[in-house]
């Protein structure tokens, strides 16, 4: 079993080895780091607005590409957090925690480096995890049939509404809402028009790609057009760098001093790995319980939030290892873990390749060129990220007033190229005001999303089972696995609907903007 | 020297001629065309489409590019066609499926049989009906013989005009069978090699499975290459499912453009390249000239208003 998987890795290694592959992946990568150092934007609108794009390329190349921007994109975040203390990603906000003061202390580098060499640490870790339970996973889901699908499909919306959102009842509310929009076009079953309106484009159903585009990324870009008229572009940040003995001297990181905590690093990244594996569950969480982790692990927690290096790499690192196990359910099951995986999803379908228990077996020699690009692009990430530390201090001055129109324009060329339909820029253009009113409001997108994706998998697995065994739904209850979901999914009701939430203040108000 | 002039004189003269007789078919093409693929990019027919696009290009010595307008199992990129110029300079690469079972069943379509011109027809989908090798049923006829033994055994189809010629076969041979859907080969697969089914309906993806899995019967006109022993609907009802694809037009393309076009599409499907990638996916190469591809159309429509019919879809 080893020694096959070994000999299918290493098969993969040899097919995602090529110069065009290796160029994709360090784009990724690079695209992926400017998008996280720039303000207000983040993996998630990087993948949206780019996924449209890899329609022109081959499977391997266009997922390498994405996971590359992934990958990126985490740990780009914590650049701006470090130096100015405003994460450029959610989930890098317990990086500003320690990373601040290290800038304060003048030394900027130094916080840096450690945030890069724990990112791709975490990274590698949870690919190993992805690698080596993915096959595992995806046979024992082989032998899953509608009626286990139905009850995990119903498990993975109780945990994304109670832990995605600021509250229970708005997550769940924002879920049927994009259960109800992802239910339009014609019945899976007999064919007939489910709100339409006679409108052929509707058919199919509401497209994705405005929809996501839309919600996740224009919403954000009108978001901040308002925040920036009301408060202006705020002082400009001098993040200039010293070049004097003392500042290079006082930005080195003795290997010893990183190693030193590999407890951290390793308790980090099996937490972020964990996250990962479960659906809905965000980075920022992943990220907010590495760092609480490392603190109350610590022998001294007290320098926590004074500038010590372990806090960069408690959060650091489980932010990243989330990457990589998050596209085990993805592989293994055909559920996304998070948005940045049900983006994922759509970019799989692009290329005719189903995510799901069959994708192994199927796609096989694909799946393995893939885990040979994401471990590359650990690589090329610490090389990239090491080489251009410099160059990434530079896109944290760029004002929003250029960045936000340039981003708008990739939204509207994201939504039209592939579709060649104002029918759907429309779409993007509405999408993007009910996303803005969803984030004024407190509802969350990634529930939203979620909901509109799972909505016609839950459909179809409720439906199959209702008619392969006649309309007898007791099956639910009497197939074990079955049963497991739906009394873990009572469970998670009950604790969360009734007792309260768990770790309600730090992850509640950063899940909330993991759609940024 | 007396020959000479003479034989140049009557070179210039025929090439006078020709040129005038021809004027209208030879002034086409004389800029891009426009090949619309009602498909997202990235899946089997634009895939073809792509590779034909180019030996078009080669052959009409204009660019020909390619559109995508996916949406409504191709009824948006179609509507399109069916609303631009019968010029010859948009054309679309299309399964007739699309321009006759859609129309016929969804009333908002906007388009009819009728709107387009059939140019030439190019290859054709493989849809049948497969089982799994260990069954009690290795052929058609011991399937209908087990499914009156069985009511009430699974079929998985996908949707639309697939389960209604499932309905119609269990009608015709009074058989109780329950319509599974699913999305698609990728999820048949598993239902069907799982055994969560007990046989399906595929498009031509059972292809990729060699001996796992029996064709059972063809839905289509004639029997699969590929599985010349298992009969068609055709023989056995007299109903066929649309599986050609091919090149349209609008309706009131010139006749001699329409010349233009067939004979570049039958040159075309023999470029090495197109060759290659119909080998890859599978599909049987089957050229239609208009005129057979004409014909294909009206007994399509025949077959499918009698399914359509008969299992409630049009009164």
């Amino acid at each position: 079993m080893e020694l096959e998987m070994l000999q299918h890795l290493g098969a993969g290694f040899e097919a995602a080895f090529t110069l065009t592959n290796m160029l994709f992946i360090c784009g990724g990568v690079t695209l992926g780091i400017i998008f996280g150092v720039t303000p207000g934007m983040g993996s998630v609108t990087a993948l949206a607005i780019l996924v449209p794009i890899t329609f022109y390329m081959s499977p391997l190349a266009a997922i390498a590409f994405l996971v590359g921007i992934n990958k990126g994109g985490t740990s780009g975040g914590a650049i701006p957090a470090i130096l100015i203390n405003t994460p450029g990603t959610p989930e890098a906000a317990a990086t500003a925690l320690d990373g601040y003061p290290l800038t304060q202390q003048g030394k900027p580098l130094k916080a840096m480096k450690t945030a890069l060499y724990s990112s791709v640490c975490g990274d590698t870790f949870s690919d190993c995890m992805l690698i080596l339970l993915a096959a595992p996973f995806a046979a024992v889901a082989l032998t899953f049939g509608p009626p286990e699908f139905t009850s995990i499909i119903i498990f993975s919306f109780t945990l994304i509404a109670a832990l995605a959102g600021k509250s229970l009842i708005k997550g769940i509310m924002a879920a049927v809402v994009g259960v109800f929009l992802s239910s339009w076009g014609l019945d899976p079953v007999d064919g007939s028009a489910r709100l339409t309106f006679d409108m052929v484009e509707l058919f199919d159903g509401v497209p994705l790609t405005p929809m996501a585009i839309g919600t996740l990324a224009l919403s954000s870009v009108i978001a901040q057009i308002f925040a920036l008229k009301k408060s202006g572009e705020g002082a400009k940040v001098d993040t200039s760098l010293d070049k004097s003995d003392s500042f290079r001297e006082d930005n080195k990181l003795p290997p010893r001093e990183f190693w030193g905590n590999w407890k951290t690093l390793l308790r980090s990244a099996c937490i972020g790995t964990g996250v990962g594996m479960l659906p809905g569950l965000g980075v920022s969480l992943a990220a907010f319980l590495g760092y609480g982790a490392a603190k109350r692990g610590s022998k001294t927690p007290e320098l926590f939030g004074t500038g010590t290096i372990e806090g960069i790499q408690a959060t650091e690192a489980s932010n990243s290892a989330v990457v990589g196990s998050n596209l085990i359910p993805t592989i293994a099951l055909g559920i996304p873990g998070n948005v940045a995986a049900a983006l994922l999803i759509g970019a799989f379908m692009i290329h005719g390749v189903v995510p799901g228990p069959l994708m192994m077996i199927e796609h096989g020699a694909l799946v393995y060129s893939i885990f040979a690009s994401m471990l590359m692009a650990n690589l090329v990430h610490l090389v990239i990220g090491r080489i251009g530390i410099t160059i990434w201090v530079k896109f944290v001055q760029i004002p929003k007033k250029i960045i936000l129109p340039v981003v708008t324009v990739f939204c509207f060329l994201g939504v039209y190229i592939p579709s060649n339909s104002m029918f759907d820029v429309a779409l993007l253009l509405i999408f993007g005001a009910i996303g803005y009113v969803m984030r004024k409001s407190g509802f969350s997108i990634v529930c939203l999303v979620i909901g509109f994706l799972l909505g016609p998998m839950l459909e179809m697995a409720l439906r199959q089972t209702m008619l392969m065994h006649k309309t007898d739904l007791t099956i639910l209850v009497t197939r074990p696995i079955s049963l497991v979901f739906l009394l873990l999914t009572a469970f998670f009701i009950w604790h969360f609907g009734f007792r309260g939430r768990i770790g309600k203040k730090e992850p509640a108000k950063e899940a909330e903007q993991a759609g940024d | 020297m007396r020959t000479h002039r003479l034989l140049a004189a009557a070179g210039a003269i025929a090439l006078v001629g020709s040129v005038v007789s021809g004027a209208i078919a030879a002034d086409y093409p004389s800029k891009p065309i426009t090949m619309i693929v009602p498909w997202k990019p990235g899946g089997t027919t634009e895939t073809m489409g792509q590779v034909l696009s180019k030996a078009l290009t080669k052959n009409l010595g204009v660019k020909v590019l390619v559109k995508t307008r996916p949406g409504g199992g191709g009824a948006v990129g179609s509507t399109v066609l069916a609303n631009s110029k019968p010029d010859g300079y948009t054309i679309e690469f299309v399964g007739i499926s699309t321009l006759t079972w859609i129309p016929m069943t969804q009333k908002a379509v906007k388009y009819k049989t009728s709107d387009f011109t059939f140019v030439a027809g190019v290859s054709q989908y493989q849809m049948s009906l497969v089982g799994t090798p260990g069954k009690p049923y290795s052929t058609f006829k011991e399937l209908i013989a087990h499914s009156k033994a069985n009511p009430g055994i699974n079929v998985a189809d996908m949707g639309g005009m697939s389960k209604a010629f499932v309905n119609f076969i269990a009608k015709q041979e009074k058989v109780d069978w329950t319509a599974i859907p699913t999305r698609g080969g990728g999820e048949m697969v598993p239902f069907l090699l799982g055994g969560k089914v007990d046989f399906a309906f595929s498009g031509g993806v059972h292809q990729k499975y060699g001996e796992k899995m029996i064709v059972l019967a063809s839905f289509l006109s004639n029997r699969l290459p590929l599985a010349p022993n298992a009969p068609s609907t055709q023989e056995m009802y007299g109903v066929a499912m649309p599986g050609d694809n091919g090149i349209v037009a609008p309706k009131g393309l010139p006749a001699d453009i329409r010349a233009k076009l067939e004979a570049a599409v039958k040159v075309s499907i023999d470029d090495p390249d197109f060759t290659k990638i119909l080998e890859r996916i599978k599909f049987p190469k089957r050229f239609l000239s208009s005129k057979e591809f004409d014909q294909v159309v009206a007994d399509t429509l025949v077959s499918l208003n009698k399914v359509a019919k008969a299992t409630g879809y049009i009164k």
